[in-house]
């Protein structure tokens, strides 16, 4: 596997409208598409970083370089949301392999159980 | 346990928002059955069917509130294994498109989601995850357990057809 700056591999997006529309700028710029190539008739790909703390994955916009990444995970990328999070004085790390350990121990670290009451 | 492969191949979402019940047959969702199982969502495409241009927000996202009282999957929607060998039915995971309560999409700012915008008239939209980079889904909690494509809020509706690949597995 070939290690990269934020320590694996890379995801994969396709968009393609070479025989439709596309779609409008506002919905590309939501959706972290370039405008232009997600127009009538273009073909729009791009690596995604997925995130080691939520496993969510971005596309990554050409012009920035600077991106968070983890210490405790191999330096790994994660999403600016849970950079944020990171930088809270009462963080517990907790990378998403640490939220399946505890989920498959009963220990519900995310949401809402799924029974409130007995 | 076997790459698998769940396809619905003509489907008309509906715009919907976050935490709002989807209704049926305008989502397609996945999730675990049990506390000790899980699966890795490692592919999601999309092709438009439709007649006239539908921009689309297609959303892959964790559910607040999980489907219950489940319908099975009926033809011509799928779910069966990618290798010939591989068992038909998958232990501990849930696919279906149809249930008695309906999910509801996470507008959790901290939870995970893919944003697969694109036109439904004759556009195309696939991502794929690296090995080890996967869409983890796992137990029987909200939101980790169960996971949903569908539409967002602004979309034009058409009709379209998609599949998942994942894989599962049981501790």
């Amino acid at each position: 596997m070939i290690k990269t700056r934020y320590g694996r591999d890379h995801g994969y997006l396709m968009v393609d409208h070479r025989n439709s529309p596309g779609i409008p700028e506002w919905m590309a710029r939501m959706s972290g598409y370039d405008p232009a190539l997600v127009r009538e008739g273009k073909r729009f790909e791009a690596k995604t970083m997925c995130c080691a703390h939520c496993k969510v994955h971005v596309v990554p916009h050409p012009q920035r370089t600077e991106r968070a990444s983890c210490p405790k995970c191999n330096h790994h990328y994660i999403c600016d949301v849970c950079d944020f999070e990171m930088r809270q004085p009462d963080y517990i790390h907790r990378p998403y392999e640490k939220t399946v350990e505890l989920t498959l121990a009963g220990n519900q670290p995310l949401g809402t159980p799924p029974m409130l009451t007995p | 346990m076997g790459k698998r492969v769940f396809q619905a191949p003509v489907w008309s979402p509906t715009a919907t928002a976050d935490t709002t019940a989807l209704a049926n047959n305008t989502f397609m969702a996945i999730g675990a059955t049990n506390a000790t199982s899980g699966l890795l969502v490692q592919e999601i495409e999309i092709g438009g069917q439709g007649s006239a241009s539908s921009p689309m927000i297609m959303m892959f996202a964790r559910d607040s509130t999980l489907g219950a009282t489940l319908t099975a999957l009926a033809a011509p929607n799928s779910d069966g294994p990618m290798h010939t060998l591989g068992q038909a039915g998958a232990t501990g995971t849930l696919t279906f498109n149809f249930a008695g309560t309906s999910p509801q999409r996470s507008a959790t700012t901290t939870s995970a989601r893919l944003n697969l915008s694109f036109n439904g008239f004759g556009g195309i939209v696939r991502w794929q995850a690296a090995p080890f980079e996967e869409w983890g889904i796992v137990g029987v909690t909200a939101s980790v357990s169960e996971s949903s494509l569908s539409s967002f809020t602004g979309s034009t509706p058409a009709n379209i057809g998609a599949h998942i690949i994942y894989e599962a597995y049981n501790t």
